[in-house]
């Protein structure tokens, strides 16, 4: 799944390790998710989304509407 | 493996394997040496498996107890390929048994964990290797 992570990671001079250290989860986990090789949970999703201060749909792109 | 429950799984996987190969050693000389029959034999023989199924529990456990769902999905279907490989493998020397192609062996069932354990660790290899090429790595 498409998604905005790096950048709004980059927004706040965060490495992967560094986010990965706030979502308590891994770096292979953070890298996965932001190259779109693993979508999270949405329990994990909606932490992303607390983190960031922002929607779910604001960082992740609804799948259906890549094909519309 | 620098989650809390990949570092607890080496912690118990290391000291699992050294009780195997000392009480692997112990009781082969003991048998050896010895000449026991009967009961005596019996659990000498089998005493050396119980530490590999302690192994086979901190396999369990570390599926069991890993928080990270990416790790843990990868370490599920990892397994599940060495379980695969271990199917596939058994059900042809079955066969081949069967039809008299190949004779039936006493050591082989011996070989079906550390098949397995390998299968596992070549795709956990791959599935790294996969994530490097990917890139995206900061």
């Amino acid at each position: 799944m498409k998604n905005r992570l790096r950048v709004l990671r980059a927004e706040r001079a965060w490495s992967q390790q560094d986010l990965a250290e706030r979502l308590e989860v891994s770096r292979q986990s953070v890298n996965a998710i932001e190259t779109g090789r693993y979508d999270p949970s949405l329990p994990l999703a909606f932490k992303i989304a607390d983190l960031f201060g922002l929607a779910i749909e604001q960082i992740f792109q609804n799948p259906a509407k890549d094909d519309q | 493996m620098a989650t809390p429950a990949g570092r607890r799984y080496m912690r118990r996987f290391f000291p699992t394997m050294i009780a195997y190969v000392v009480v692997l050693f112990a009781c082969v000389w003991a048998i050896k040496t010895w000449q026991p029959t009967g009961l005596a034999l019996v659990v000498l023989s089998v005493l050396p498996a119980l530490p590999v199924v302690a192994v086979i529990a901190v396999m369990g456990l570390y599926l069991l107890e890993e928080t990270d769902e990416f790790l843990r999905q990868r370490i599920a279907s990892c397994m599940l390929f060495g379980t695969g490989v271990l199917l596939v493998a058994t059900t042809v020397y079955a066969f081949l048994v069967n039809g008299g192609a190949v004779p039936a062996s006493a050591e082989l069932p011996m070989w079906a964990f550390p098949l397995w354990c390998a299968s596992w660790g070549l795709a956990q290899c791959v599935l790294g290797l996969r994530d490097r090429a990917a890139g995206g790595s900061e």
